[in-house]
């Protein structure tokens, strides 16, 4: 299918799902005027694609360095998506980056991270 | 004349230690635009990282409340048409507090709201980190409560990131409106 690629805004992340590779990346800063409208075209892109993963393998990386309390909901939805592909027998690696520097956004990826029954989770430190 | 009263103003903000100071129509693009100054100034005044991160987080959160929730409002163009937007009015300062920030958002609510909106600040006020995390938690997976587009969440935010328990009081203003204030510490 195809790729997802949108730039990042001032107040929205960017989005880089490269179903090819089953690598899917979302970074930067959350704050739509509309989270709703944001993110359906990344809700609806994600559902294609885990439909059609089965057993297979697939990457995400989290290097979010804002997200405001809406944007937080519309996470928590791609998680439990990614959960649930996970729970259908496929191999789902979350990775959370946070800046070292912001502690408030690692204790938002152990929140997250804690939810994940089925896909595995790793909290790492944003590299530089 | 208008030298001084103007003077006289900035004189007032500036004694209780107030870098910035909104009063107006509150919507997504003054958001967007004040916004950005704001990340500018608190680089300029060589905030660290976290702090820098969190006063613009309660920024956001108090503005998008006033956004969605100010009883102070009127009708933007064709008020016949049923897609007529509605315009909201607050007030925003931040200013400095020892070594930290503090953001302070008013607005008018309607006195049918005070009491609701008292004792969800007065539970959040109340709520310790760990408490606050575990209600956090389960407000993001529930649906928002009757009659908020979302608040619980914002208020919870704001909470999390203050560095103090947030602090808030009501006025009234009129027979239909108090005026509501919130303030929170970074």
């Amino acid at each position: 299918m195809q790729n997802l690629s949108i730039p990042a805004s001032a107040r929205t992340p960017a989005v880089d799902f490269d179903f090819g590779k089953n690598h899917l990346k979302l970074s930067g800063e959350s704050y739509p005027e509309d989270v709703t409208e944001f993110y359906h075209s990344v809700f609806s892109a994600l559902d294609t694609y885990l439909a059609a993963l089965g057993a297979g393998h697939c990457r995400f990386d989290f290097e979010l360095i804002y997200i405001n309390s809406s944007s937080a909901k519309a996470i928590m939805m791609l998680m439990d998506k990614l959960d649930a592909a996970a729970a259908k027998g496929a191999t789902v690696d979350v990775y959370w980056f946070y800046d070292e520097k912001d502690d408030t956004m690692q204790e938002l990826g152990e929140e997250f991270g804690e939810d994940l029954e089925n896909a595995k989770f790793h909290l790492e430190k944003m590299p530089g | 004349m208008h030298a001084r009263e103007l003077f006289d103003i900035r004189n007032a903000l500036r004694k209780q230690e107030i870098i910035f100071a909104y009063s107006g129509p509150v919507t997504e693009t003054v958001l967007s635009g004040v916004g950005e100054a704001i990340k500018q100034k608190l680089v300029i005044d060589d905030a660290d990282t976290k702090t820098l991160r969190s006063v613009f987080a309660v920024f956001v959160e108090q503005m998008q409340n006033m956004i969605r929730y100010s009883a102070e409002k009127v009708p933007i163009g064709d008020t016949e048409s049923p897609f007529n937007e509605i315009m909201r009015y607050g007030i925003l300062t931040i200013g400095r507090e020892g070594d930290g920030y503090v953001i302070h958002a008013g607005n008018l609510v309607s006195h049918s709201d005070v009491e609701r909106l008292r004792e969800r600040l007065s539970k959040i006020r109340s709520m310790n980190k760990e408490e606050l995390r575990a209600v956090r938690k389960e407000r993001l997976r529930g649906d928002p409560e009757e009659g908020s587009k979302g608040a619980g969440l914002g208020l919870m935010e704001i909470a999390r990131r203050a560095s103090k328990p947030i602090e808030f009081d009501f006025s009234d203003v009129d027979d239909e409106h108090a005026f509501f204030t919130l303030k929170a510490a970074v």
